[in-house]
Formats: C-alpha cells, sequence, structure tokens
C-alpha cells in the first residue's frame, strides 16, 4: 500500500495541490464569509465552475493593447506555479529544486507576477484598471520593507534564508515557537498577507465600488481564458501566502517526512486543512472589521512595521 | 547569545509578554478615543499582572501571586474606573468632539509610531549595552522596558490633552513595574506594593489636574495652557 514515491513525482505533487486546491480554498472561505453574514453563501465548488465558464468564454482585448496585455496573465500563473517548487508544501526535507531559491527568490516572483500584471492593466488604457495598478504597485512599495524585516527575522533565527530551514527551527522545540521574534515575525507576515490577499482591512474583497479597489481593479479589461487566468492567479497567490504561513512559520506539522505514499497524501489534506483554517480566521476579520480609508492603509502598514522591526529588534540582546 | 538558540519556555513566554506591553504601547500612539485608551491600559496592566503570576511560577515565588491579584485589582479594575469617571464629568461642549480625545494628535498616526520605533530602538540598544545579565533578569524584557519608558515619554509629548498624557503617565508606571518585575523579583512584598500605591498619587494628581485645566478653559488641552507662559 504505502508505497515510496519517486521525488521528482513529490515535486510535481507540490505544485498540483496548490494548482487544484487553490480554487477550493477560495471557495471555503466565502462560504464561510456567508455563513458569518447569515447567508447560505456560493457553493464550495463555485469557483471552479466560475473558472470552467470563463475558460470556455470568448478573449477580447481592448484597441490598441500589444501581447503584453494578453502574456501578462500567462506570466503571472507561471510564475505562481514555480514558488511552490521553493517551500514546504508537503515534505519536512528539501526537494531538489527547493533549493533553486531562497526566501528572496520566492518574493523575487510574487514581485514579478504582480508586476506583469499591473503593467498589462495600464496598457489597456481603461481608468480603473490603471488606478488599480497604481494603487497596488504604491502600497506593495510600503509593504516591502515589512516583508524584508520578516525575512532578515528569519535569518537570524536559522542562519540561513530558506524556507525549509525555518520550518526545522520551529518544529525543533517549543521555546523557538515561544520566542518573541518568531511570534512577531509571524504576526508581521499576516498583517502584509491580509494585505497582499486584498482582504478587508485593506480592500473589500467582493466589492463593486471601483473607487475602493486596488488589486481587484487590476484584472478589469481581461476577459475570457484571459480573465480566467488572472482569477485562478489570485486564488494560487492565497494559497501560496497561506501556504507560507502555516507551513514555515505557524504550524509547520503534517509534512511528510518520507517518500512513503500514506504519508504525502495526509500531508496534502493536512495543507488543505491548515490553508482553510487560517481562511476561517480571515474570514472572520472580513467580517469584523471595516475597511480602511485609502489614506489610513500608511497606518495599517506602519503598524506591521513595527512588529517587524521589534522582531529583528529583539534578537539583537538574544533571548528573543 | 546566539540568536539560533532559543531561550526556554517560560524566559519565551516573559519576553513575549513584555514585546506585547510594548505594542499596546504603541496602540496607545494611534488611538485616538479616551475610552479606547483606557481600555488599551487596561489590557496593558492585564498583561504585567500575567507575567507576574508567570513569573512567580517559574522562579517559585508565592508572594509574587498576592502582588499580581492586587496589580490586577488596582489597574485593570480601580484606575480604569476614576479615569472614566472623571473624563464622565467633564461632558461634551456642544459642538466638539467626546472629552480629551481626536485632535490632539501633534503628529500623525504614522508619523508618530516611526518616531516611536527610533526611541523603542534608542531606549532597546542603550539598555543593551548596559549588558545587565544574570538568571533573574532577561536582558530582553528589560530592554523592552526601557524601550516602553520612552515611548510612553513620547506619547506624553505628542498628545495635546491631559487624558493622554495621563494615560501615558500610567503606562509609564507599567513599565517601571516590568522592569522591577524582570530585575528584581525577589523585592519584599511590602516595597512593591508601596511602589504600586505611588501610582494612587498619580491618578490623583492627574484628576486634580483633568478638573482643573476642564474648569478653567472647558477643554482638557494643554495648548490652552501656553498662553500663560511669563
Amino acid at each position: 500500500m504505502s508505497a515510496a514515491l519517486p521525488i521528482p513525482l513529490i515535486q510535481l505533487l507540490q505544485v498540483l495541490t496548490v494548482a487544484v486546491g487553490a480554487p477550493g480554498v477560495t471557495g471555503v472561505i466565502a462560504k464561510v464569509e456567508a455563513r458569518l453574514q447569515g447567508r447560505r453563501g456560493p457553493r464550495i465548488p463555485q469557483p471552479y465552475y466560475d473558472l470552467a465558464k470563463l475558460f470556455r468564454k470568448e478573449a477580447l482585448a481592448p484597441e490598441g493593447a500589444s501581447w503584453f496585455f494578453l502574456a501578462a496573465p500567462l506570466v503571472a500563473v507561471a510564475a505562481y506555479l514555480t514558488i511552490p517548487l521553493l517551500i514546504p508544501v508537503l515534505t519536512t526535507y528539501g526537494l531538489p529544486l527547493g533549493y533553486m531559491g531562497d526566501i528572496l527568490g520566492g518574493g523575487f516572483l510574487l514581485s514579478l507576477a504582480s508586476f506583469v500584471v499591473a503593467t498589462a492593466a495600464l496598457e489597456t488604457g481603461s481608468p480603473y484598471a490603471q488606478l488599480g495598478s497604481s494603487r497596488a504597485k504604491t502600497f506593495s512599495a510600503i509593504t516591502e520593507p515589512v516583508v524584508l524585516f520578516v525575512v532578515f527575522t528569519v535569518a537570524l533565527l536559522t542562519g540561513t534564508d530558506l524556507p525549509y530551514a525555518l520550518a526545522a527551527t520551529v518544529r525543533s522545540s517549543a521555546g523557538q515557537i515561544i520566542r518573541p521574534a518568531h511570534l512577531l515575525a509571524a504576526a508581521a507576515l499576516f498583517m502584509v498577507i491580509l494585505h497582499e490577499t486584498g482582504r478587508i482591512p485593506v480592500e473589500t474583497h467582493t466589492g463593486t465600488n471601483e473607487f475602493g479597489m486596488i488589486e481587484e481593479a487590476r484584472s478589469f479589461e481581461h476577459s475570457g481564458p484571459y480573465l480566467a487566468l488572472l482569477k485562478w492567479a489570485s486564488e494560487l497567490k492565497q494559497l501560496i501566502l497561506f501556504t507560507i504561513l502555516a507551513d514555515v512559520f505557524l504550524a509547520p506539522w503534517g509534512l511528510a517526512s518520507t517518500q512513503r505514499l500514506d504519508a504525502v497524501i495526509l500531508a496534502i489534506v493536512a495543507l488543505l486543512a491548515k490553508a482553510c483554517a487560517v481562511g476561517c480566521v480571515v474570514a472572520v476579520i472580513d467580517d469584523s472589521f471595516a475597511k480602511l480609508r485609502l489614506f489610513k492603509i500608511t497606518e495599517y502598514v506602519s503598524a506591521a512595521f513595527l512588529i517587524a522591526v521589534l522582531g529583528v529588534f529583539t534578537l539583537y540582546l538574544g533571548g528573543g | 547569545m546566539d540568536p539560533t538558540q532559543a531561550p526556554g519556555v517560560y524566559e519565551g513566554a516573559a519576553n513575549v509578554i513584555a514585546a506585547v506591553m510594548l505594542l499596546i504601547e504603541f496602540g496607545l500612539l494611534r488611538q485616538s478615543l479616551a475610552r479606547d485608551q483606557i481600555r488599551l491600559y487596561m489590557a496593558q496592566s492585564a498583561l504585567i499582572s500575567v507575567l507576574a503570576i508567570v513569573i512567580a511560577a517559574d522562579r517559585n515565588l508565592p508572594d509574587l501571586y498576592a502582588l499580581a491579584a492586587l496589580s490586577a485589582a488596582l489597574k485593570v479594575v480601580a484606575v480604569p474606573l476614576v479615569m472614566r469617571r472623571l473624563l464622565g464629568r467633564t461632558d461634551p461642549i456642544e459642538g466638539e468632539e467626546a472629552p480629551g480625545v481626536a485632535g490632539s494628535q501633534t503628529l500623525s498616526p504614522a508619523s508618530a509610531v516611526l518616531a516611536g520605533i527610533v526611541l523603542a530602538a534608542i531606549g532597546f540598544f542603550c539598555f543593551g549595552a548596559l549588558k545587565i545579565h544574570g538568571p533573574a533578569a532577561p536582558a530582553l524584557a528589560l530592554a523592552l522596558a526601557a524601550a516602553m519608558v520612552l515611548v510612553s515619554f513620547g506619547l506624553m509629548i505628542v498628545r495635546r490633552d491631559v487624558a493622554s498624557q495621563a494615560i501615558g503617565f500610567f503606562t509609564l508606571e507599567n513599565a517601571i513595574s516590568l522592569a522591577a518585575l524582570v530585575v528584581a523579583s525577589g523585592l519584599p512584598l511590602i516595597l512593591e506594593t508601596a511602589f504600586l500605591f505611588d501610582l494612587l498619587v498619580a491618578v490623583v494628581v492627574f484628576g486634580m489636574l483633568i478638573r482643573a485645566a476642564h474648569g478653567r478653559s472647558e477643554s482638557l488641552s494643554t495648548a490652552d495652557l501656553t498662553r500663560l507662559r511669563g
């Protein structure tokens, strides 16, 4: 029954788990959010149906848009599908391609994807898409220092900047979990994730008011399969960020430590369960806070920055 | 110390509590409503009682349990109650916000937080340089307490209303209690209690200040006092 899987297959499974699981996690979050609001909510597989419907539709591009407009969704999805190779999705041991890039490499891929989508939005000439991409870039410029400080914390904690090393460190003892540096870095990362996935203190996820939109507005001019790719890309991004939070920082347990089939299947289930748990927290936050005014987002980011900086501080005196 | 080495669970917990207290101090910098400030102060005071319990359990000092209870009764219940009554008595004036609140910031919250980070860094690294080590003094919690002292000074400086300044002063006392707990947790209970009652004097003084400021200028803002300069 529990045969050993070849390493390349496990590596492929990491990508497939994220690729196939991402819309499902979005569906679970939408369901939980609706239930908390007293609505029945969409079916959990609804995001899959949406994607299937969009893939069957015709694609249109605005007049004057170049090839870049159509290539951007493909590049974005490709970038997001590369990241699961670099982070511990299913295994505790590093897979061969896992050392291809460190945390910064993953960060570069994330920003590459968001850069091409923003540039494609600029191609369209539509004011709302341009407004969204300009806002998205403005705010990602101020969240960047937070991410850097989180990376510094990881680097100081482990002496490397490999996600696998941090997960192993966190697993090693209870003292590693309760130390302030680790908790502060995880909290700052969580705040950044809320920002990056367009969740409530920053952006209304399901809103239809263009003036409040940041990330959502960027895909206004895409249609058909390209829109489907962009939607899928944002779901992938969400699951990837949740995976980093859960498997690297908060709960790196349940990962497969061997190549046995049952361990890997258990790891897939555990990953999706952890992502849904993080998603439930996000849904609760979504339902219990109001969206910040656009110019108050700097305050939110400065709070995240403060937490990340304190995390680095605490390490310098030892005992952090 | 090598940062890749984790401290023990108790020390880690003490450090986390100290770090959260510092974060609450920053929350006070941002918070603009007096009642929310009082709520944050209550949370911070509750944390210091929790810390006393953690240290009592770790170092086997039973009298710290008594201190924790006393400190909770005083700082989580009594002082906020008195502050609320004092602020409740200063009725809001027509066309003005509730007493002692929004608009008293001299810096925008984001800049105040950035300035606070600099202050915290100064306090933190200055105390770190003192190299106060020992089995009873986690260097980190002590440095965090020093950072809190400076940030609460910062809070008192950037706010113009007496209520925020009072809360800033009370949190200053919290910071000093934190330092006292981590450095000298074996201090006799009677001394610790005496320090705790110093807080009551501060409450009385600030209460008089709030009432005097409000009675004279119908506002809690200290900006009105600048005219009194000789």
